[in-house]
């Protein structure tokens, strides 16, 4: 560890920290444009200049290109150098408009600021300025070309960290044009970044661009709720309107990084249908009424038909200390335990997930460091996108990955294909973990996990299913060693799948609820932030169950199916508009702090004009109220958010560090359960023959909260039906052909798709939220389907 | 649009990209053969380069462009690279270069009327000890004095009228 003197401090670093970085620790930040934390120093900006007075280099230096040594003194204030920053400054200025007031980057523009810190404030230039035609890069992105500096991150970024290959720089010199080769959308789903990576207003983002200035906008620490990942985000909100999100920055999970479904998934928030004042059979009534109700109605059903009358619903979507009151709640009632999750199937793959140990368990920093890289029924860029983020960093640094899937799994990386069926999958994963040697089609991986250091076994809740899951995860233990560690990671549905599974334990699931619903034994249903309706993949059981109740009671923040159904409806907060904790899948709890408070965004109110001129002491829209201060207020518990964390953290073991969590900082691992891990039993599968329909989630259009966010619409696919090219030969089916689908009951017609990247046999279709594929259902064993061809393309 | 590469060039250069490790090497030569052929690079031969190597089209357009022997836009049938570099400068290149512009009544980037010459600076030709140097299409002409300039035109338009 180097210790060097700037400015006269003394500061002692890592091994291979830059100066630049050395002199950051101590609170010194000397401009620089082209060195930044995640794509590292290139030297080409040359604005970082500090003098190195003594040591083993000398003289004027850029400093993010020297490494920090012993004996190094430096000066970043010395008259050369200062000098020498604001030469660079002025001439990186020279090309730049000079209207800082029209461009949506001001306030929170590196340029402003170095420009400022350099000391450059009167322009001496008055030649002819550069100036250059726009691009129309798509729906996210902004392109404003004459601001450039040509400090190349934009292109370090899509390309070399994102893998993107349609945006980069063209030209050469004074004539340098950072853009795609025509106008078009971006291709790649990380382009988002961009924007947070740009130091200047060339690339803005649109969706958001003249909303606010940056002053302006209430930000706070926050999670991603939409995938189960957990990545650190940014929202920023103003005049009651969540309007942008940007990325934090957690080093265990996404970096500096997010993806375009984070980035741009938040105006579920600001939904026009969102249910914001509390409604009895579609009566608003206030808040003390609507608790009062709930508990009486729910009292007096237990008195007439017994404590199992009553159903509680939690789910992954609601936050960690929302759920768990759900369970007090239950407690209070002396009813069965709350159900956390409307799909059985997703739930207990998702108690499986929550066995693993912590030592086993990889982080997305721990992949990014993996030299192997094995995928087994993970579709990275539909169940977790960023993971595709961290496999592409860990095969730049030499890794390797593999991938055995029925689905034609794309990253941004070169990778190995083997297409498997969805039961092979299951049979490779407990071969591995029992030991047992596999087909000769998967030698090349097992060639590959005796090599491997620093191997990471991956795998997807929704094909793996429990019994699967459980093996990988047995299949980790088993290939870990006091030589080498073998990690595992179990992609799940939701944001806090993890933590709702944990309190589910061995609780009862969906299965056993739509049961007694059908026999009419449950009379009452309270949904907390859930929506069966949409995510039970037995509808018509449910439906058949939901008629047979007297009343329904849902906590919501989205314009749901159920929340239409609802005798009771209690509206709550959206993420962004409170605090809690969620549980990403690899068990590390995460606090979010309050970004705003609900209200009905003014761009609805005031509908484009002025706001309205009548003046009222209350905000419109201002009901909604955080889940668990609800829960807590019907449970009789002080609405104290610490103390429910402490409470929390007594009752389970594992969440012992529950109540030191801060919002700020990269979260807590969960501790180890004190079970040891259940072992898979050898699987016999039985072959078949007819096509094999599997649903599966896509990038966009199955989340559910940005299925509901607007900035997507352009970007979500239509409904289509994948096949293997062998299968459509077959039939006589050619790619853009339309054909009919029959699974059970269902008869739809899709146009087709084909691939020969995928398991042959196997029918794929996305799992696209408010269309008609919304019925076939991620998460469930593949069925039996029939696909013909009905016209050509 | 004409054919840009015919399906004999297509086949041979098929061969080379196979024989290479990294597609990216032969970028230019993909683009100087549909340049031999068309005069220019058009976008469609951009995008066919692009095909032919499995490369994006920014991808090959990234190299296109910042190589000023590949030319984006029409040309003349013959291209004239003055060199404007520190040996060219310190020895009279502006003289030339001046000289240039008025006998073929164009500025830099232009294309004279008759669609005989294109006038582009370009970066050091590496002929600095016979500087000022320029380039008309292959040939190299060094230690240029406006005089030299003037038989030089005057034969190498005798050579495309030819
Ligand atoms: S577009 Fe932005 S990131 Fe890219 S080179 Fe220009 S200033 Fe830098
Ligand atoms: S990867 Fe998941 S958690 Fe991260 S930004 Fe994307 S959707 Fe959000
Ligand atoms: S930051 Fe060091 S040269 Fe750009
Ligand atoms: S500077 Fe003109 S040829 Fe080298």
């Amino acid at each position: 560890m180097p210790t060097l003197i700037i400015d006269n401090q003394s500061v002692t670093v890592p091994e291979g920290t830059n100066v630049l970085e050395a002199a950051q620790q101590l609170g010194i930040v000397v401009p620089h444009f082209c060195y930044h934390e995640a794509l590292g120093a290139v030297g080409a900006c040359r604005l970082c200049a500090m003098l190195f007075i003594d040591g083993p280099v000398k003289g004027m230096q850029m400093s993010c290109m020297v490494e920090a040594k012993d004996g190094m003194v430096v000066s970043t204030e010395a008259p050369e150098a200062v000098a020498y920053r604001g030469q660079v400054i002025e001439w990186l200025m020279l090309n730049h408009p000079h209207d800082c007031p029209v461009c949506d980057e001001g306030g929170e523009c590196q340029l402003q600021d170095m420009t400022v810190a350099s000391g450059h404030s009167v322009r001496r230039y008055t030649g002819k300025k550069r100036t250059y035609l726009n691009q129309d890069l798509g729906p996210f992105i902004h392109h404003e070309m004459n601001r450039c500096i040509q400090c190349y991150r934009c292109v370090r970024t899509y390309q070399d960290y994102c893998g993107g290959t349609d945006y980069g720089v063209l030209g050469s010199n004074q004539r340098l044009y950072f853009g795609r080769f025509q106008d078009g959308p971006l291709e790649s789903p990380f382009a988002g970044n961009l924007i947070d990576l740009c130091p200047t207003g060339v690339l803005t983002n649109k969706p958001y661009r003249f909303t606010s200035r940056f002053w302006d906008l209430q930000e706070a620490p926050s999670v991603c709720p939409h995938c189960s990942l957990g990545c650190a985000t940014i929202p920023g909100a103003r005049f009651r309107e969540l309007q942008r999100v940007r990325s934090g920055n957690n080093p265990e999970i996404n970096g500096c990084f997010i993806c375009d479904r984070g980035r741009f998934g938040y105006d579920y928030v600001n939904h026009s249908d969102r249910p914001r004042t509390p409604l009895l059979h579609g009566e608003e009534i206030p808040w003390n009424e609507a608790l009062e109700t709930l508990l009486q109605r729910l009292t007096k059903l237990i008195e007439c038909h017994g404590s199992d009358s009553i159903a509680l619903l939690g789910s992954g979507r609601a936050s960690l200390e929302a759920n768990y009151l759900l369970q007090r709640l239950s407690e209070q009632l002396g009813s069965a335990a709350p159900v956390y999750g409307s799909h059985a199937g997703r739930d207990r793959a998702a108690r499986a997930a929550t066995t693993l140990p912590t030592e086993l368990s990889a982080s997305l920093a721990d992949v990014r460091n993996s030299d192997l890289i094995l995928l087994t029924g993970a579709d990275p860029l539909a169940e977790g996108p960023m993971l595709a983020l961290a496999i592409r960093q860990a095969v730049r640094n030499g890794g390797r990955v593999m991938i055995c899937d029925p689905r034609p799994v794309e990253l941004p990386c070169s990778t190995e294909y083997l297409a498997c069926q969805p039961q092979e999958l299951l049979q490779l994963l407990s071969a591995l973990s029992l030991g047992e040697t596999l087909p000769t089609k998967l030698q090349p991986l097992v060639e590959a996990l005796q090599l491997a250091q620093r191997p990471v076994l991956i795998g997807g809740g929704d094909l793996l299913g429990a019994e699967g899951t459980t093996a990988l995860l047995a299949a980790a233990q088993k290939l870990n060693s006091e030589d080498r560690s073998c990690l595992a990671m179990v992609l799940l549905p939701e944001a806090n799948s993890f933590g709702a599974a944990l309190l589910a334990a061995d609780g009862p699931d969906f299965e056993q609820l739509l049961a007694d619903m059908a026999s009419g034994r449950i009379k009452a249903l309270v949904c907390l932030e859930a929506d069966p309706l949409t995510d039970c993949p037995d509808r018509q059981q449910l439906l058949q169950g939901l008629e047979q109740l007297d009343f329904l009671a849902v906590f919501d923040h989205l314009p749901s199916l159920i929340a239409a159904k609802a005798d009771l409806l209690l509206p709550t907060t959206a993420l962004a508009e409170g605090a809690g904790t969620l549980i990403n899948n690899e068990g590390r709890m995460q606090a979010f702090a309050p970004v705003f408070s609900p209200g009905q965004p003014l761009r609805i109110t005031s509908q484009g004009n002025h706001p309205p001129r009548s003046f009222s002491t209350t905000t419109p829209g201002a009901l909604p109220c955080q889940a668990w201060a609800l829960l807590a207020k019907l449970c009789d518990l002080p609405v104290d958010l610490a103390k429910i964390r402490r409470e929390l953290a007594t009752q389970e073991p594992r969440l012992a560090g529950l109540p030191d969590l801060l919002a700020e900082g990269s979260g807590q691992r969960i501790q180890s359960a004190d079970k040891p891990l259940s072992q898979p039993h050898a699987l016999i599968t039985e072959q078949v023959d007819a096509l094999q329909l599997l649903a599966c989630e896509t990038l966009y259009g199955s989340e559910v909260l940005s299925a509901h966010s607007s900035p997507l619409d352009p970007v979500r696919p239509q409904p289509y039906l994948l096949l293997h090219e062998l299968d459509a030969d077959r039939l006589g089916i050619a790619a853009g052909d339309l054909v009919r689908l029959s699974a059970g009951e269902i008869q739809l017609t899709l146009p087709a798709q084909l691939s020969d990247r995928m398991a042959a046999g196997v029918v794929i279709v996305p799992h696209l939220r408010r269309t008609e594929l919304e019925s076939f259902y991620p998460g469930q064993p593949s069925q039996p389907c029939r696909v013909e061809k009905v016209s050509a393309l | 649009m004409a054919e840009l590469l015919s399906a004999e060039e297509i086949i041979e250069l098929k061969g080379q990209i196979a024989a290479v490790h990294e597609p990216r090497e032969l970028i230019i030569e993909v683009l100087q053969a549909v340049q031999k052929s068309h005069g220019w690079v058009p976008d469609a031969g951009v995008k066919l380069a692009a095909e032919l190597l499995g490369l994006s089209p920014l991808q090959v357009d990234e190299v296109a462009t910042f190589y000023d022997k590949i030319y984006r836009s029409p040309v003349g049938r013959k291209v004239i690279h003055v060199c404007d570099s520190i040996c060219c400068w310190t020895r009279g290149t502006e003289l030339v270069y001046r000289h240039l512009q008025q006998v073929l009544g164009i500025v830099p980037g232009e294309t004279t009327s008759d669609g005989c010459f294109t006038l582009l600076p370009t970066c050091c030709l590496g002929a600095c000890d016979k500087s000022p140097a320029m380039r008309i299409g292959d040939r190299l002409y060094g230690e240029l004095t406006v005089e030299r300039v003037n038989t030089i035109l005057a034969d190498e338009r005798q050579e495309t009228e030819a």
